[in-house]
């Protein structure tokens, strides 16, 4: 039985490829309706996953920020960073006291810096390289680093100046770079110190006492409160949720809920378009191989019969065109993967100067080309299945007499 | 052989096909026919008096509109109801047993244009698993196609793709061969040739022959029992039908 089959497929196979023009034009026809529809898909895929993963890589997009200051205890920080949706989160003192002026040996100058309380598994930062720690060891921006033309490992001078007691008072505070941030994170004059040192350099203003850095002032802080924090939500679907349940308990939050927002419409809007076009190249480009195998088993009426005559069983002559079919959507499926390839390879090249290096605007993964043929082979399977059956169905003493 | 009656390989008794189009009625109607192995039948007459019909009916390609009885016997198969095999819809079973026991030579050839000679004439073996020996390449120095066994028929006369067919139908050894009309396409020189060829093949291999032509001239001498029929038409001319027996 097995060798009749082969029979049949070989038969269909010298038949398919005697007639080359014709197979040359099935497979045109069907890579002429695939191959811009995985460019289209390409597309939508590209633009749609550059996108988010924009918005996913960014840690910007998490944040979620408080506006103005309020009264925040540590039990309540400690309670947020239990939360499943928080990723990061570390409190904020008064702006006012969160600068400091560092200068370095190779600068030669002194320079006003942001202080940034930062921790390990801060999102800014790069998780490779240290983070900030004690009261001595921190991270600067890049551009900060720039400006002090310092690299991580370097000692850097802080100082910092009170108004005490109606004196003008100054200490000075060594420091060791860490490490430097990526330039993407921070893009101002920046220094990421530890939750400790914000502390000091605050209360040392307030003209507290800091014991741990030998600086005198009235009584250490005990019951301490902050003005802000940190906070980074897991991820960009969690940015939404997170800023209805702070407003909810009345902290005016601002968060890039909208940005999110607008992308995964986007996605959405894009993804249903894509659909829409891809539902209609599909509904046609099935008719064109279900009419075009159609057709062909017409023309092949007479050698069908003939075959039918000589003995071919039903299911023989079904295999017929099935087989045919499967060469025309297999054909047809590489033909239209060149042409998507040229495309996309045109379209990422022209666009090229406009995106990152890695970022391609045009791009599909192995599991679509593999969709993409799996969809190809069924539908011609379909219509070469409902041919055969058709030809099968036909009289041999009908086809043989006609010439 | 014992002298007892042949055997007996067609067996029909009261088979009729009918046939309708545009208001006209064709009959085909054999009360009774008999057909025993090593016959050469001839069916001659004009085209439209139901020659292919009968034919088709004999090839199990056209089912029968009615068929009192209908059997054929092959060999070891034993007997088959041909008509019962139809009435249940049986097509793979008839079509293996033309695959097995028979031959059919074409008007056209009906050679299949993307095989190359030699394996047009081996269509039937390879389908039922025969061994690739010299079968092939002796039917193609019988019939004069030796230098064409690697050519496609595209590039044969029409002559030589009726031998090409008539090699085709040889090639298993089948029991019965059903030739339709293998000459009408060729002249009428070649036809003769190409007719007696055929037939003396047909005869060496005690193969059963049916053979339908418009032409008895060509193969009176041939020794082939021919078939009586008569046709007869309705008053105004709308119903045909032609009555078979033998």
């Amino acid at each position: 039985m097995l060798r009749q089959q082969r029979h049949s497929l070989a038969l269909a196979s010298r038949d398919y490829f005697h007639e080359w023009r014709i197979s040359i034009c099935f497979v045109l026809a069907l890579a002429a309706v695939l191959g811009p529809m995985l460019v289209l898909f390409g597309l939508k895929f590209g633009i749609v996953g550059a996108m988010v993963e924009e918005l996913v890589e960014d840690p910007l997009k998490r944040e979620v920020r408080p506006v103005g200051s309020g009264r925040y205890d540590r039990a309540w920080i400690d309670r947020l960073r239990k939360r499943e949706d928080v990723d990061f989160i570390v409190p904020r003192i008064r702006s006012i006291a969160s600068t400091l002026s560092v200068s370095s040996e190779q600068a030669g100058r002194i320079l006003q810096f942001e202080v940034i309380p930062s921790a390990p598994g801060d999102p800014l930062l790069d998780p490779q390289r240290p983070a900030p720690s004690g009261l001595d060891k921190v991270v600067l921006s890049a551009s900060a680093a720039k400006k002090l033309q310092v690299a991580a490992g370097d000692r850097v001078e802080g100082s910092l100046l009170r108004q005490y007691n109606g004196r003008r008072e100054r200490v000075s505070l060594p420091l060791q770079v860490a490490a430097i941030a990526p330039a993407t994170a921070f893009s101002r004059d920046g220094l990421f110190a530890s939750v400790a040192l914000v502390e000091a350099l605050e209360d040392f203003r307030d003209g507290h006492a800091v014991p741990a850095l030998d600086w005198e002032g009235v009584t250490v802080v005990r019951d301490r409160h902050y003005t802000g924090f940190r906070l980074y939500a897991r991820s960009i679907y969690d940015v939404a949720a997170l800023q209805d349940s702070f407003e909810r308990s009345g902290i005016d939050v601002r968060t890039r809920a909208a940005d999110i927002e607008s992308v995964r419409r986007m996605d959405r809007t894009l993804s249903a378009i894509y659909w829409a076009i891809a539902l209609i190249g599909l509904g046609g480009f099935s008719l064109s191989l279900g009419a075009s195998l159609w057709a062909n088993v017409d023309r092949k009426r007479r050698e069908l019969s003939v075959l039918r005559l000589v003995g071919f069983h039903t299911g023989e002559i079904i295999l017929f065109p099935v087989v045919q079919g499967l060469y025309t959507a297999f054909f047809g499926w590489a033909l239209a993967c060149g042409i998507y390839g040229a495309a996309a390879w045109s379209i990422n090249f022209m666009l090229a100067p406009q995106l990152e290096s890695t970022q391609k605007i045009c791009r599909l993964l192995p599991e679509h080309y593999a969709a993409a043929l799996a969809i190809t082979a069924g539908a011609s399977m379909l219509a070469a299945i409902l041919a055969g059956i058709r030809a099968a169905r036909v009289e041999p003493s009908e086809g043989l007499r006609e010439i | 052989m014992p002298a007892s009656t042949p055997e007996t390989i067609y067996q029909l008794k009261d088979v009729a096909k009918t046939r309708s189009s545009n208001g006209y009625t064709f009959g085909l109607r054999v009360p009774s026919l008999r057909i025993c192995r090593g016959e050469k039948i001839a069916l001659i007459g004009e085209s439209g008096c139901g020659k292919s019909t009968l034919l088709d009916l004999l090839a199990f390609i056209l089912q029968p509109s009615d068929a009192g009885d209908f059997s054929f016997c092959a060999g070891a198969a034993g007997t088959v109801d041909i008509g019962a095999a139809w009435r249940r819809q049986k097509r793979n079973r008839l079509a293996a047993l033309r695959k097995a026991h028979m031959g059919y030579v074409m008007q056209t050839g009906g050679l299949l244009p993307y095989l190359n000679i030699y394996d047009n004439i081996n269509l039937s073996r390879r389908m039922l698993g025969m061994p690739a020996d010299d079968t092939v390449e002796n039917l193609a120095r019988e019939l004069g196609l030796v230098r064409h066994l690697h050519k496609l028929p595209d590039a044969l006369s029409t002559g030589e793709r009726q031998r090409v067919a008539i090699g085709r139908a040889l090639a298993h050894r089948p029991a019965i061969i059903i030739a339709d009309e293998p000459t009408a396409s060729v002249d009428p020189f070649a036809a003769e040739k190409i007719m007696s060829l055929f037939i003396g093949m047909v005869e060496e291999r005690n193969i059963t022959v049916i053979v339908a032509s418009h032409a008895w001239r060509h193969i009176k001498q041939l020794g082939l029992r021919r078939l009586a029929h008569h046709t007869r038409r309705s008053a105004d001319g709308r119903m045909i039908e032609t009555v078979v027996s033998g």
